[in-house]
């Protein structure tokens, strides 16, 4: 079946996380406005009943449970007016990341569908606002935040994948259509099914699968940036870090502990890899509600993370809080000794005794000493030791990273049940879900070509 | 004499005996004309019914109501299960008939009909009367209907070829409809040109089955049919031999005389039923092509050549045929002959398989671009079905693909651009599992029932083996085995499966080496009847198959549920492509399921059709 988006309203922060002081939220569909009304009120708490076109407004945000998120500015697009074309409702709120969060997760509660990547843009394009080379360069090209990136979304927008999967598709019509073939024409000649020879087979493009799925999640993180969260305790350097790898004073340096209260995230180009970087509020128990609140959604944004750097302080005794960090951490952790400028009260030594599975970097955030090694290793932990110049297909999307990963559980089914002499047609039926979830890839419609092959291969009917 | 009718049906085929059948049932007065009365439900090709998916439609219309499975099992000489092995969803009755007995039957059958008038007569023109259609005679009698269903076969313009001698006509050697083309082209239906062909008959005495494979039926416990008790046959033989290098050098040596390639059929011919030089042609290094030889009947010395159909000239046919080993000293009966003839441009036609441009006309069988038997009766149950729901004002009754094969059917039918007659097949269906030949019933009969296909009666039946299946199912949830129990001992000793704890029966059939047969049998248990048992134990077996189907189902109804106005403007729509535009125009596509399946029309294409018609606030 081919699929189609859905025409419901859709909704999605619009300015990564950290670009300025503002964060924008767009509410794209026919639902907008109501939508709108449902979260949004009048700075005086009353509801919003008319709509002005495109005159700014200032409001608050209502969470699903009625308290207030935030105070924001608003404005509406009548349909046929906006980027996308359809009716498009414009928050700008206060910065945070997990502020943006909540005014989204509010406007989900209220009707609103998470949008996909590039969803505005596609809607742009069917109605009419965009055509599609713009629509094409928007998504693929100006998403791009690093050269190499930029470089994958050509490549992609060669379609390089797209031949790849497409012979893999040639190989798995090879072995089902005379599966098929032999189904409907049962009393024709049509040589049978060899069983383990097609278990090797489908082995061989199984393996094709997960070496294309190998590379999917530093593809994506390529064409999508990677998370990288600095935690630790308070006054260890975290921000100190940032400012260094960023090679400018982004954030605020105290020698007070718990200076920074939200996080604040930039992103990096690590040679050639982009990574936003997430400087945190210190992780510590604390009586300040601000604060508290700001650890709170330190830990939050860690669930998320693609890696997360353990910042320890070199002058300091390791903490037994700081021993947790390490040891929970769902990642291969990275501990990062910071202060090494200072004498040394724990050492490089020390921690790697106690956490063998952990790496760890000595780095000085004062000095500049270790910040090249740390890069380096930040780069190699998220999209390994790989040059991807070497690798020039690349899955860069999660739908298609998903539709391999689908295509290879059916195959796995497909080999097991070869061996366990499962019945042709279901084979048959699992061959065929492999080819449809690759076919989400290349669009190739599976049915109508099944057929055409049968008739092109045997010779068949009386 | 009576004039006016319900419903009128034009031709007697396939598809209009189950037309006319399912209107009457349906409590309408019906009209049948044939252009020969000897010639009611005449096969003209093989006298086979049923193979995978056409003997799943076959069930499916039983299920329904209608009737070819019951003529099928009075007429069978032949029953055979074909895929036994290869999986449930696969598995199919196949049935050779004595074509003689066969029409026999279904003319009784109809003949019984109280509310059925049958008779001989051309139909030579349909004239629009206020609310009502007249058909003309070629007699000059007329008659007047509210409905009518055209369901005139290879009869429209038929034109039969063998070798260069070309003449007007319909299947051997009837007469062809040409009056009754002309006037419903000259009313703006759009016809295309197909083509298909049949092989030579032979006389048994004159084969050498010595030299033949002998192909045996087998004793089956059913046959096609939900409600007659099964009265199986002595099987009667068909006999398997094959061509050969020097039958492919008098192909090839003569192929300029083939009306096929010598450019005097223009009409598109099917892959699904070649004829033996496109075979030749088409695969050269093929060394060897199978030949069947089908009885056509018990009282008959006629014989049938499956595979060996063609449109050489007589004294090729006749040369090769004695290539064949078996066939040296082959006498012809009739020449083989390939016919051309009109069919509706399907585009035209509605899910109801109502003429769009024609209320109340109707379409079904060949004449819509199929070829096959069971795919005409399968069009003729749902036009006389849709016949008679237009006459009482309702909806028209639709199935979907992941319903029956007849869905799938239709589906193809009004979505596909048919360039060859379409035959039904499994690897169709996206839904195979769930589309069984067994559990046809259980998808379909309650929808006959509503429809007053099925009878009181039938459907008492159905609900008692229903619920003889649930109660088994319930017992198989509901007991267990334990590891030392002496049924788990036994069942060890006799599949090698140990189980190591309690275990529910339910869990036990689900293992790929537990057969139900013998489940009962360590539990001491009598087997269900009929097929009772393949329906529990599929749906066991195969749950989570079946469920993945479910879910796709569940996709698939919510487009469909998106109904597209018949009148929907689709220039005004910003952003289609050029190739989907023409095609939702000409197909005018009435759900959003519809359209994703017509070739041209991109997931963009769709996106856009639905943005285009939330904007505009349609439903
Ligand atoms: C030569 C030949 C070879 C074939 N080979 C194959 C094959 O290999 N495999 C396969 O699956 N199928 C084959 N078929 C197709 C199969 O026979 C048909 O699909 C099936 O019989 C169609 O059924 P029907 O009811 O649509 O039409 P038919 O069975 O053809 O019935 C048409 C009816 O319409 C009546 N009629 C026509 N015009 C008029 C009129 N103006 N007024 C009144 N009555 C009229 C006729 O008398 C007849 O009763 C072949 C058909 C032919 C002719
Ligand atoms: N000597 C030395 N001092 C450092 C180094 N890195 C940071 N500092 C100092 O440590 C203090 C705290 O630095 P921050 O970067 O604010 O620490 P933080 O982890 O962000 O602290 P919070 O935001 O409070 O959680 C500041 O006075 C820095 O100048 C380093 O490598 N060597
Ligand atoms: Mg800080």
């Amino acid at each position: 079946m081919k699929e189609m988006s859905e025409l419901d309203t859709i909704a999605a922060i619009s300015t990564p996380p950290g670009e300025g002081g503002i964060g924008i939220i767009r509410i794209s569909g026919a639902e907008a406005a109501r939508i709108g009304a449902q979260i949004l009120r009048h700075p005086s708490g009353k509801r919003i009943t008319s709509w002005p076109e495109r005159q700014v407004r200032l409001g608050l945000v209502l969470s699903p449970e009625g308290t207030v998120i935030d105070e924001v500015i608003y404005f509406l697009f009548k349909k046929g007016r906006s980027y996308t074309g359809e009716e498009l409702l414009e928050i700008q709120g206060h910065g945070g990341y997990q502020n943006l969060k909540k005014i989204l997760n509010a406007a989900i509660k209220a009707g609103a569908r998470l949008a996909e990547p590039g969803e505005f843009t596609k809607r742009a394009f069917l109605n009419g606002r965009l055509d599609l080379v713009q629509a094409e360069a928007v998504i693929d090209l100006i998403r791009a935040k690093t050269d190499l990136a930029h470089q994958v979304a050509l490549t992609q927008l060669r379609g390089e994948l797209s031949a790849v999967v497409q012979e893999l598709e040639d190989q798995l019509f090879e072995i089902l259509v005379p599966i098929e073939a032999a189904l409907d024409y049962p009393e024709d000649d049509i040589p049978p099914l060899v069983r383990e020879q097609t278990a090797n087979k489908i082995t061989v493009i199984c393996r094709r699968l997960e070496e294309l799925l190998a590379n999917a999640d530093q593809g994506i993180i390529l064409r999508e940036a990677a998370t990288v969260v600095l935690a630790g305790r308070p006054n260890v350097g975290k921000s100190s870090l940032l400012n260094r790898l960023l090679g400018e004073e982004r954030v605020i340096v105290t020698p007070i502990p718990g200076t920074t209260r939200d996080f604040v995230a930039e992103t990096i180009d690590l040679d050639g890899v982009p990574a936003r970087l997430i400087d945190t509020a210190g992780l510590r128990e604390s009586d300040d509600l601000v604060e508290k609140a700001g650890v709170e959604r330190t830990k939050e944004i860690m669930k998320e993370a693609n890696l997360i750097l353990v910042v320890l302080d070199a002058g300091e005794e390791l903490t037994p809080a700081e021993e947790e960090m390490v040891i929970n951490s769902k990642h291969k952790p990275l501990i990062v000794l910071n202060k090494t400028d200072l004498p040394a009260v724990l050492t490089e030594e020390e921690l790697k005794g106690k956490f063998p599975a952990a790496q760890v970097l000595s780095v000085s955030a004062k000095t500049g000493a270790g910040l090249t090694a740390l890069k380096a290793a930040i780069r190699e932990v998220l999209i390994g030791r790989r040059d991807f110049e070497e690798h020039p297909v690349l899955v860069t999307r999660l739908r298609h990273k998903e539709a391999l990963e689908e295509a290879l559980a059916y195959l796995r089914s497909v080999v097991q049940g070869l061996s366990r002499q499962q019945s042709e047609d279901l084979l048959a039926i699992d061959l065929r879900a492999a080819l449809e979830a690759l076919g989400r890839i290349t669009g190739r419609a599976v049915s109508e070509e099944i057929i055409d092959r049968i008739f092109a291969q045997f010779c068949l009917g009386k | 004499m009576q004039k006016y009718f319900d419903v009128a049906v034009i031709g007697a085929g396939h598809a209009g005996c189950e037309a006319a059948n399912a209107v009457a049932k349906m409590g309408f007065k019906t009209l049948l004309l044939t252009l020969n009365y000897n010639n009611i439900a005449f096969m003209p090709c093989n006298p086979s019914i049923g193979g995978p998916g056409k003997g799943h439609l076959i069930r499916e219309i039983d299920a329904l109501g209608g009737i070819i499975g019951r003529i099928t099992d009075q007429a069978h000489i032949q029953m055979r299960a074909l895929n036994t092995k290869k999986g449930p969803a696969v598995r199919a009755l196949r049935a050779q008939t004595d074509k003689h007995l066969y029409q026999e039957t279904m003319r009784k059958h109809l003949e019984k009909q109280p509310l059925i008038i049958m008779r001989q007569g051309e139909v030579t023109a349909l004239e629009r009367t206020k609310d009502l259609w007249r058909l003309i005679l070629d007699t000059g009698v007329s008659y007047e209907a509210a409905a009518v269903i055209i369901a005139t076969g290879t009869f429209l313009r038929g034109r039969v070829h063998i070798g260069s001698l070309s003449y007007s006509s319909g299947p051997q050697g009837q007469h062809p409809s040409i009056a009754l083309a002309e006037n419903l082209e000259a009313q703006g239906i759009k016809f295309k040109r197909f083509k298909t062909g049949t092989p030579a008959r032979v006389r048994k005495r004159s084969i050498d089955f010595s030299k033949m494979i002998e192909q045996p039926g087998d004793w089956l416990e059913h046959g096609f049919s939900y409600w007659l008790p099964w009265q199986p046959r002595t099987p009667v033989s068909c006999w398997l031999t094959y061509t050969n290098e020097r039958t492919h050098q008098i192909i090839r040596d003569n192929l300029h005389l083939a009306a096929l390639y010598s450019g005097a059929i223009t009409g598109i011919g099917t892959r699904y039923c070649p004829s033996i030089e496109g075979k030749v042609v088409n695969f050269p290094d093929k060394e060897r092509h199978q030949v069947f030889i089908e009885p056509e009947g018990l009282n008959t010395d006629e014989m049938y050549v499956a595979g060996l159909s063609t449109s050489l000239p007589e004294a090729v046919q006749d040369e090769f045929l004695r290539t064949v080993p078996g066939l040296e000293q082959v006498e012809i009966v009739r020449p083989g002959y390939a016919i051309e003839y009109d069919v509706v441009a399907p585009e035209q036609l509605s899910t109801s398989l109502q003429l769009r441009s024609c209320p109340g006309l109707f379409t079904a069988g060949q004449i819509n671009g199929t070829s096959g038997y069971e795919e005409a009766a399968a069009q003729g149950l749902i036009a006389g079905i849709n016949a008679g729901r237009y006459l009482s004002g309702e909806d028209p009754f639709v199935l979907g693909r992941n319903e029956a094969y007849i869905g799938v059917l239709v589906d193809d039918l009004i979505t596909k651009e048919n360039n060859e007659p379409y035959r039904v097949m499994t690897s169709r269906a996206e839904y195979r599992l769930s589309l069984r030949q067994e559990n046809a019933d259980l998808r379909l009969t309650e929808y006959g029932y509503k429809l007053k296909l099925i009878t009181d009666q039938e459907y008492e039946a159905f609900l008692q083996k229903k619920a003889r299946i649930q109660e088994k199912l319930r017992f198989l949830e509901e007991n267990y085995l334990s590891p030392n129990s002496p049924e788990a001992i036994r069942l060890q000793e006799e599949t090698g499966v140990a189980l190591q704890q309690k275990t529910s029966l339910q869990q036990i059939l689900k293992m790929p080496e537990i057969k139900l047969s013998l489940l009962w049998k360590i539990l001491d248990q009598e087997r269900s009847p009929g097929e009772e048992d393949d329906v529990l134990e599929n749906m066991v077996k195969y749950q989570g198959y079946l469920e993945r189907e479910e879910k796709m189902a569940e996709r698939l109804l919510k487009t469909e549920a998106k109904k597209i106005p018949p009148d929907f403007d689709y220039d005004a729509v910003p952003n289609l492509s050029m190739e989907a535009r023409e095609k939702l125009v000409k197909f005018r596509p009435e759900t959003i399921g519809q359209a994703s399946r017509i070739s041209g029309v991109s997931p963009a294409d769709l996106t856009t059709l639905l943005i285009w018609m939330t904007r505009n606030n349609q439903p």
